[in-house]
């Protein structure tokens, strides 16, 4: 990959420029989702937009001290880290160089919710505090059965090269790979709501309960960074869905008919699907406390995630 | 799989929320604004005394008296429409109009007095003396 197309695929297309509006355009899908599911009318289309440029114009209160200064960066490094997220993930087909990784996009992956953590601290509100002890429980809980799933669908393939778990050989199909890949991505569903604090998962940020959690002191600019954060996340937290996905409808649909454009609108519509599978969930269910959710992951769904891998690691072993 | 079908209903039946400014339509007896018929009232003041949220004030003054209702303040209780004897106040069966200027609805009535009312003739003396305050009691000592 030559520095142009590095540069395109971090500033264009997956990345910023089609991040940001994606962004936006996720979170409005999932709350007009929700909304007509629950009987409402919901936001008007440009209502997450909206909401971004109000809050860059509201004034933020006076912090002073190193809890100020971090508070400032907690946001920006989870705006970062969620939109390097986004330009990593392997839509287009790419050629030599930096291709990225699927350790580096997970840890990517991870650092919003790394920092929504010491946000909650750094804010010593005592809601930011108990947003921040839920968050940190709810990420240990459900990273054991997201990791697994994906170390899963890398040990069936043999890399942790993004380029080549975005791929399946075509021929032959592999059918037992394919499996695989479905278990494991069935698995990584399961986690999303966690990952991105929607019902029943949504106890870090409860707005009736702790006000927000971590959110709680944030206001103006940061809290629109957040808000851009949080967009980013679903974009790159479905976007990774869709592209592990993809090669399995590509297989069942048109295994010899891959274009870049035809990659490209198979990621969005994947995407899509993916964001209103979640705001299904998200209507379906009601928030379940910590334990509960502690108890679903480590109970029900890492059997699931554990039968992922052993099946992979059987795979390996077999081929 | 309960909540899917009506989340699916929900999908399909149309929202129940509305727009702005849209009204929602009201069920029978539903209490609205208080109205007030000036020829009616006879300026007792005992909605004013019956408004635990202040909504009605009530000015006396000589040979006429103003009567006024916020309903930025009112509960829409209805209890002021219970109290009134000459129903001069009734209440209406819609929803309350969007305003945007705070006393956009406030209304002011200045109301002269009625000249008192002829007294009902004397009732006739009572031809047989009446029970005694102890003979109606009982005579409970």
């Amino acid at each position: 990959m030559n520095l142009t197309a590095a540069l395109a695929r971090l500033l264009i297309f997956p990345g910023l420029l089609f991040a940001v509006p994606a962004a936006w355009f996720f979170l409005w899908v999932e709350r007009k989702a929700v909304a007509l599911m629950q009987g409402r009318i919901g936001p008007p289309f440009m209502q997450p937009f909206y909401d971004f440029i109000k809050l860059l114009g509201k004034s933020t209160p006076p912090r002073s001290g190193v809890a100020g200064l971090l508070m400032k960066v907690w946001p920006l490094i989870a705006v970062s880290a969620a939109a390097g997220a986004v330009g990593l993930l392997p839509v287009l087909p790419s050629s030599g160089g930096f291709q990225g990784d699927l350790i580096l996009l997970l840890a990517l992956l991870e650092l919003p919710s790394m920092c929504i953590i010491a946000a909650g601290f750094s804010s010593r509100s005592i809601f930011g505090e108990i947003g921040s002890a839920r968050e940190a429980v709810l990420s240990v809980a459900y990273n054991v059965v997201f990791l697994l799933a994906i170390i899963s669908i890398a040990a069936s393939q043999h890399t942790f090269r993004l380029e080549a778990l975005a791929q399946m050989p075509v021929s032959p199909v592999h059918w037992l790979g394919v499996l695989m890949r479905c278990l494991g991505v069935l698995a990584i569903l399961v986690c999303l709501p966690a990952k991105l604090h929607i019902n029943p998962f949504s106890l870090p940020n409860a707005e009736q309960e702790i006000y927000s959690g971590p959110m709680t002191e944030y206001a103006g600019p940061e809290l629109a960074m957040w808000e851009l954060s949080h967009g980013l996340e679903w974009v790159a937290a479905t976007g990774l869905a869709a592209t592990l996905v993809a090669p399995v409808v590509a297989i069942l649909v048109a295994p010899h008919l891959i274009v870049w454009w035809l990659a490209a609108l198979l990621f969005v519509a994947l995407s899509f699907g993916v964001v209103l599978l979640l705001s299904v969930v998200a209507a379906a269910t009601a928030r379940l406390a910590i334990d509960t959710t502690v108890r679903f992951y480590w109970q029900c769904t890492l059997i699931f995630a554990v039968l992922a891998i052993s099946s992979a690691l059987f795979m390996r072993l077999r081929s | 799989m309960n909540i899917l079908t009506m989340l699916w209903k929900n999908l399909w039946g149309g929202s129940r929320t509305m727009l702005f400014p849209a009204r929602p339509k009201v069920s029978k007896g539903y209490r609205g604004l208080v109205r007030f018929d000036p020829a009616l009232c006879t300026g007792c003041a005992i909605c004013k005394f019956r408004c635990t949220a202040r909504a009605i004030e009530f000015r006396a003054g000589k040979g006429e008296f103003t009567w006024s209702y916020d309903p930025g303040q009112c509960t829409f209780c209805g209890r002021c429409v219970e109290g009134c004897k000459t129903h001069a106040l009734s209440q209406d069966s819609e929803c309350p109009p969007v305003y945007l200027t705070i006393g956009e609805l406030k209304n002011s009535y200045t109301v002269a007095r009625k000249p008192p009312a002829p007294k009902p003739a004397a009732a006739a003396p009572p031809t047989a003396a009446g029970p005694t305050a102890d003979s109606a009691t009982g005579g409970a000592q």
